[in-house]
């Protein structure tokens, strides 16, 4: 029985996921411009869609995923977060995506079970 | 010799993570952190950072014990600008959870979630 993971494949790699955050917005929002009535529906697309992603990698971890999406109007906006974890095991990515009409924040959260 | 099984695997009723109980911790350190204050570029940073630290030690000492926690903190001007934030989450439903809690005032708005995950 193959008990015997290697390292790769049970860390949280950073750049896998943040290619993978970053397919899902250019796919769900890339060349729109920010549509009050249809904000609801793209949030809940680029989230399920990065999570579906992340679950097709196999790996044993459990993933929050949250994304923001605010119009351009000269607001200011800060995000924070704080985590108690296991930190070889653990990690996070956080995207940062914008076009002519509104910001993109997208954080992954990776547990390892 | 025989052992018995007591390494728990998934926690018992009361020990689940509860939201309505973090909720309230959330609420009490943003209101009163919050209240009355004024967005300010300089100081946000650290405000949201401290905020998000103070919330996620609250939490702790609120007892849930075996879970890994999350604390994510949002603060944005009040501009007149739409925003939306959501997540989905990838976990067991029976062990883990979360909550959240918004706070508005005039000049800012500031969201904070934090999530629950049962370490096995």
């Amino acid at each position: 029985m193959d008990d015997d993971q290697t390292e790769e494949e049970t860390a949280f790699v950073v750049d896998e996921v943040s290619k993978i955050i970053k397919e899902s917005v250019e796919a769900t929002i890339g060349a729109n411009a920010y549509q009050h009535s249809r904000v609801n529906q793209w949030t809940t697309s680029v989230v399920e869609q990065c999570l579906s992603q992340l679950s097709k990698l196999g790996k044993p971890f459990k993933y929050i995923v949250t994304c923001i999406i605010m119009q351009k109007n000269g607001a200011g906006l800060q995000t924070a977060s704080t985590c108690f974890w296991d930190n070889s095991t653990d990690g996070s990515c956080a995207v940062r995506w914008e076009n002519k009409s509104m910001y993109c924040i997208v954080t992954v959260f990776g547990l390892a079970i | 010799m025989e052992g018995s099984d007591t390494y728990i695997i998934r926690p018992n009723h009361q020990y689940k993570f509860k939201p309505a109980i973090v909720k309230e911790c959330i609420r009490e350190i943003v209101r009163e952190r919050l209240s009355g204050m004024r967005y300010d570029p300089e100081e946000v940073p650290e405000l949201s950072r401290s905020l998000a630290d103070c919330i996620k030690d609250k939490v702790k000492n609120a007892g849930f014990d075996r879970y890994k926690l999350v604390v994510q903190v949002v603060i944005g001007e009040q501009r007149g600008q739409g925003v939306k934030m959501s997540s989905r989450t990838l976990w067991d439903a029976d062990t883990d959870n979360y909550a959240e809690d918004v706070f508005i005032n005039d000049s800012l708005f500031c969201v904070a979630a934090v999530f629950g995950s049962y370490y096995y």
